[in-house]
């Protein structure tokens, strides 16, 4: 089972390209008027997330693009930096939210 | 609001200009194909595309994308008229883009933007920046691909995954 503050944290970070694509959506002829409806979206998942997670996310985001960067083949796709066992078996198991220790940007496994 | 790319409204997306509809073909596969969808409300169309995905691993968490997917429609529905839907959305949980498309024998309040039923779903998922940078392309190109009557019409009759791909490879 995917960790609950994970799952928060991808929910998150979903929700704040959504807000940057609006533009370009919008461009292509698509309805985007509920931007208040993803503004306060936002602001209740924000109330889930705990708060020393919230603030790396927040550095994580203004430093790359994207704050979190998912594991392939047990590489770190945000720097390519193969990940220790150990924190493999932790990521894999779901249990904590691991941060990569080459680049500290936040791990999502997909398999 | 109903997209037309006509002389009278808004410029073609560049995005769409440097795709050729062939190129969509490669995003879309038998196991994200249904033909016939259950669901018979916005809701339940929504869950059965997310079931779909995982079915397909190609999301392993059902609740992200379904959540994507409401919260996306929020924003505004993704019922563009002329009974289609292009439900879609960049999320962490998927690597590749995939395009998962589904009909309605009957139609499906959608909440489209002319209030008609919509028969034909097109689902685009994708990672937050993909390698070549599709997303946007796709979903002009699709857009500009439903917005022909006579490509609507052809895959409302289609019944399997060859002659969904014949109708694409038939479109100029």
């Amino acid at each position: 089972m995917l960790n609950k503050q994970l799952e928060f944290l991808v929910a998150l970070h979903d929700l704040d390209m959504m807000l940057k694509d609006i533009e370009d959506v919008k461009a292509l002829g698509f309805e985007a008027e509920g931007i208040e409806n993803l503004r306060e979206a936002r602001e209740e998942l924000i109330k889930k997330i705990r708060k020393p997670l919230l603030s790396t996310y927040n550095k994580l985001q203004g430093r790359y693009k994207r704050s979190i960067v998912p594991v392939k083949d047990d590489v770190c796709l945000g720097c390519f930096m193969r990940i220790p066992t150990q924190l493999i078996t932790r990521g894999r198991s779901d249990q904590d939210v691991i941060l990569c220790e080459g680049c500290g940007r936040i791990l999502y496994w997909y398999d | 609001m109903r997209v037309v790319w006509s002389k009278h409204s808004a410029k073609k997306p560049r995005e769409a200009e440097n795709m050729e509809v062939g190129d969509l073909i490669k995003y879309f596969g038998e196991d994200l194909f249904i033909p016939n969808l259950r669901a018979k409300n916005k809701d339940a169309v929504l869950v059965e595309f997310a079931n779909l995905f995982v079915e397909s691993k190609i999301v392993r968490k059902k609740d992200l994308i379904l959540e994507l997917m409401q919260k996306r429609e929020t924003l505004g529905s993704t019922g563009i008229g002329s009974g289609v839907a292009i439900p879609h959305g960049r999320t962490t949980a998927t690597l590749e883009v995939k395009i998962a498309f589904g009909k309605s024998e009957k139609g499906i309040d959608f909440e489209a933007v002319d209030k008609k039923p919509v028969f034909l779903f097109f689902v685009v998922l994708a990672p937050p920046h993909d390698e070549n940078n599709r997303y946007l392309p796709i979903l002009g190109k699709l857009v500009e691909v439903l917005n022909e009557s006579k490509n609507r019409k052809k895959l409302l009759k289609v019944e399997s995954f060859e002659e969904f791909i014949q109708v694409f490879e038939g479109i100029e």
